[in-house]
Formats: structure tokens, sequence, C-alpha cells
């Protein structure tokens, strides 16, 4: 066995453009019912319904809006779609349609707008490198956390500030319950039955749908780095939850990414696991210390560089066992030491965050998921 | 109280093979492929025990071993998964001891069956319903499931081998296979 590095597949390029695709369904248009989904009688008094969803399968356990046909052909009048259009094939080669996608947006109240971004995400994570499989059926809590690029941040009230990771009142709640909800309802992601998390996780509710604070980043945009993508893309990551570092004391850039690349390197986390062969590692940076660090390091591959160093163990801090089976996988380097991820490239760094700084926030990965990044379509009215 | 009519959010594939696949059969000259993973030394050490009584039955016995599943490497696994199906005449594919694991292990098993294998997923206990949910999802509710016990990786070898000892005729049926050991056809 050998060191494994992390390679993309060969692919075609991932930006695509948008059919062009009537809004209207007019009045001969609407005659024909392009609604497939099975319908159900239900009593539609909110607490009536939640206990129905509950029943039905189809909840999360937080109260659902009734996906009514006015709801849903409402939704759908709203944007260029036509809902019978496939977006992805999905864990067990289920076929995930517009269709399905709006139901499970009205359900979780995600705006009509946020249709494309949602495509965007599905998409993302249906990428074979994302190994979604993997992501549904683990013991492990991932989740697929989304980080948003370019002016559709804003326009869609995305944040990238003050609890941009759980906490902001924006319908960037929703729209990650709507991931969440699909995830759950066409992509089998449900504990005890096509999931075996142990332990699941509050990322699986409503998941991590932030922005990048692109304007304080010392860098070009993460979207931009990973896929030469200039405007609204989103970057999908299998996260293991959020990790706090706080750092209180360093001055410049060296020390602020030594104490972070550090605190990531933790023996029990899945990157060290004879388990998993290789694995990625996202790190945000709060945007006062981006700026200091930026200051010193204009290149984000020094970043990333200086980071990958330290997020490092000693062999010898690994119990024995564990010590063989990465020393059977290669994974002790000629230094005697384990290295986070393969190379410094797969230490994904963007910045996000409050201004009161003084934190960082990692991401672990749990497997083999490669992070994804996609562009966003506009919505281009017929 | 109001009542309306709301639209189903769930998909389902609608097909679904209920067939096991066909019997193993008679073994002798035949060629069995385990498939083994990175993860579970107990199916290591069951694999290998098994292989030596295949082996001594005449049995010709080949394995693969399953690694990342993304990226270039990923690619590579689907390549070389798909040589070794078309080197055998007789999957079995472990070990499902995990989520994940008993994902790929379903998923790879299914490949296999639908190859027209015959084809015996492994799983331990406690991943065993979750083996079937995984399989009918994946298309093949009726896919062949071998159960070991649970806890398994967890315990030393002196303790797995004999599992291994006592699960060998049980796995041989449950792959619809006869073999002679000795004198004697099981």
């Amino acid at each position: 066995m050998s060191i494994d590095l992390i390679r993309p597949r060969e692919r075609a390029p991932r930006t695509e453009s948008k059919p062009l695709i009537s809004r209207d369904c007019g009045p001969e248009g609407c005659e024909v019912d392009w609604l497939a989904s099975q319908r159900h009688e239900a009593v539609l008094d909110a607490e009536d319904f939640n206990d129905f969803a509950l029943e039905m399968g189809w909840s999360d356990g937080l109260p659902l809006i009734p996906p009514t046909e006015t709801r849903v052909r409402r939704f759908l009048a709203e944007n260029d779609r036509y809902p019978d259009e496939v977006i992805a094939v999905l864990p067990g080669d289920i076929e995930c349609t517009v269709e399905k996608m709006v139901i499970n947006a009205v359900m979780a109240g995600a705006p009509a707008s946020s249709l494309e971004l949602l495509i965007a995400a599905i998409r993302s994570v249906a990428d074979t490198d994302f190994e979604l499989y993997g992501v549904n059926t683990t013991t492990a809590p991932v989740f697929p956390a989304f980080i948003v690029n370019g002016a559709v941040r804003d326009a869609l009230g995305i944040p990238y500030s003050y609890g941009c990771f759980g906490g902001a009142a924006t319908k960037s709640v929703a729209m990650g319950r709507a991931i969440r909800l699909i995830m759950r309802n066409i992509a089998g992601h449900v504990a005890g039955g096509t999931s075996q998390t142990t332990f699941g996780s509050p990322g699986r509710i409503a998941g991590v749908l932030s922005g990048e604070w692109e304007e304080r980043s010392p860098w070009a945009p993460l979207a931009q780095r990973r896929a030469g993508i200039e405007g609204n893309a989103v970057t999908s990551f299998g996260a293991m939850g959020t990790m706090n570092v706080i750092d209180s004391t360093s001055h410049g850039a060296v020390d602020f990414l030594e104490m972070t690349g550090k605190s990531m390197a933790y023996p029990g986390c899945n990157c060290f696991s004879g388990l998993v062969p290789f694995g990625e590692m996202l790190i945000a940076i709060n945007p006062i210390w981006a700026e200091i660090i930026g200051k010193e390091m204009s290149n984000i591959e020094d970043v990333q560089e200086c980071l990958w160093r330290h997020a490092s163990l000693d062999a010898d801090r690994f119990q024995r066992l564990h010590r063989e089976e990465l020393e059977k996988q290669e994974r002790v380097r000629a230094d005697g030491r384990v290295y986070l991820t393969p190379e410094p490239k797969d230490i994904i760094v963007f910045v996000a965050g409050g201004l009161g700084g003084l934190h960082a926030t990692g991401f672990h990965t749990f497997g083999t998921s490669l992070s994804q990044t996609m562009a966003i379509a506009s919505a281009t009215p017929a | 109280m109001s009542k309306g009519i709301v639209l189903d959010p769930t998909s389902q594939r609608l097909d679904n093979n209920e067939s096991p696949g066909p019997d193993a059969g008679d073994l002798a000259g035949k060629r069995i492929g385990f498939r083994v993973d990175r993860m579970w030394r107990a199916w290591d050490w069951i694999s290998e025990m098994w292989a030596r009584k295949f082996e001594e039955a005449g049995v010709e016995v080949s394995f693969w071993r399953s690694a990342g599943r993304s990226g270039q490497e990923g690619e590579r696994c689907a390549q070389e998964y798909e040589e070794f199906l078309s080197s055998i005449d007789i999957a079995v594919v472990g070990l499902a001891n995990c989520g994940s694991c008993t994902g790929w292990t379903v998923r790879d098993a299914i490949t296999a069956a639908n190859a027209g294998l015959p084809t015996v997923a492994v799983a331990t206990r406690n991943f065993e319903t979750f083996a079937h949910e995984i399989a009918a999802r994946g298309g093949r509710s009726g896919l062949r499931v071998h159960v070991l016990p649970y806890p398994l990786n967890e315990q030393r070898k002196d303790d797995v081998l004999p599992v291994g000892e006592a699960h060998f005729l049980p796995m041989l049926e449950t792959m619809g296979a006869k073999i002679s050991i000795g004198e004697r056809v099981v």
C-alpha cells in the first residue's frame, strides 16, 4: 500500500449553461398536469399536518409547510425549470427531479428564488467524487456543508459574517433545511434506516449553508480558486461538524496558522483513521486574521502549506495498533509524522465569520468524500 | 380542520429484482473471488481461512481489495473491480461491518449479482437489516447475505478464527454451493 494522493477524476468542465426553459405554464400549458408526484389527502392544520408528515416518514421532526399543489406550482412558476427535469441521480440510482426538489423546498419554507442554488448544491453532492453513497450510509455524523460565492449570497440572504454557520436568522436556514429534506426524502439519508450514523449531528437538520466573505478575503474567492468559477457558485464538503479554535495570543500569520493547524490534528479524527485512506480538511478563517495573514502571505498556497505542515502528528502519538495500521498504509512520512491530508492543496481555506475575530472553524472530513464546486445558474425568463 | 391534497416528497426506484441470483452449485473447478477491504482485519482472517478450505477442495481463489472510491483512485478501483468480476465465477463480498462499508459491500455485491455471478454479501449481525435495506434500495432485494456475529473486528484473532470455521458450511448454504471435503460432499 502507499500514501494515496487525492486526484480528481478526469471530466468535462463543470460550468454548464442553463437550458432556456419557458416559465409560462399559461392557459394551454397548464391544461396538462405536469406534476407527477403521488397525491395524498391530509389535514393541513399545522399540528395535524406535522403528525401526518412524521407518520409518512417525510419529516425531520420540525414543523413543515404542507406541500400543496398551489404552493408547489407557485414555486415552479417563479422559476424556469420543467418539473420532470432530472437534476441528479442519487444513491440507489434514484432520480431527483425538479418537482421533488421543489416539494421538499416548499416543506422547508425555502424561497422560490433559491431553486438554482439548491440545484447546484444537489448536483455537487451527486458528483461521484463526493461519494454520497458513503456519506449517506456511514456510522459517522457527516453531513454536506455548503460554501457560497458570488452576488447570490446577498440576493438570497446567505450569511457570511456573524453566526454564518448557525444562528444567523436568515432564509439560509430554510434553504439548508430544504437540502437536508432532499437528502432524507430522495437520497435516503435517514438515521437508523439507510443511514447508520451512530450519533448524528445537529448539522443534519438544517445543515451549514454559509457564504464566503470574499470582500474581506485577501485571496481569490474559494470557487474561483478551486474551479475557476467567477461569480455565483457553491462548494460542498462532507463535514463531520464544526470544530472551534480560539487564539487570543498570536500576533502574526505563522502563529495563527500554527495554532489552527495543530488544533485540527487530533488522533481520533477521521483523517487519521485506518478506515480512511485519504481525506480533505475545510478551514474557515475569520476576517480579522485573514487580513493579518494576507499581509504576510498573499499566496493562498503558502497559507495551505503552513496549515498542512502543522496539521500533523508525530507517529509516536498514536496508540500502537493505530500506528501500525498507519505504517501499513505508508502514511508515516520520512520525518516520522502523519499528516492530516495527503498534500497542502487538500486543506481548503475560506474566509467567513464576524468581526470579533479570535476564532477559526475546522470542518473535518468523514472520509474519501471529495469537496465539489459547482456554478449556480441564473434564472433566465423565456 | 381543513383538508387538502399534498404532494409526496419522496422518490423510490420502481424496479426490484427479488431473485437471489443463481446458486453457486458444484464448486469443483470454479473460480471464487473474495472482495475484501482495508478496514476489517477480522474479514481478512476469515476470508483467508475460507480461501484455504476452497483451495483444498480444488477451487481456484483470488482476492480483490477495495480502497478509496473517489477521485482517480476511485476510477482505478472501479476498473479493477470490473476486471476482477470478469475473472471469477462466484463472488464473496465483504465486509458489511459499518455504515459506509455496508453501503459499498452491498453495492459491489449488487454489481457482481447483476453481472450474473452467484454472489454472497457478508455482513455482521448488526448490519444485516441495513444490508437488506440497501440491497432493496439498489434494486436487488433478493441479494444473498451471509451473517457473521457482531461485534467481530473487536475480537482477537484466536477468537475470530473459530467463528470463520463455524460459518464456512452455513456460508456455502447461503451461496447454494456444493463442495467436496475429503470423501464428503456438502
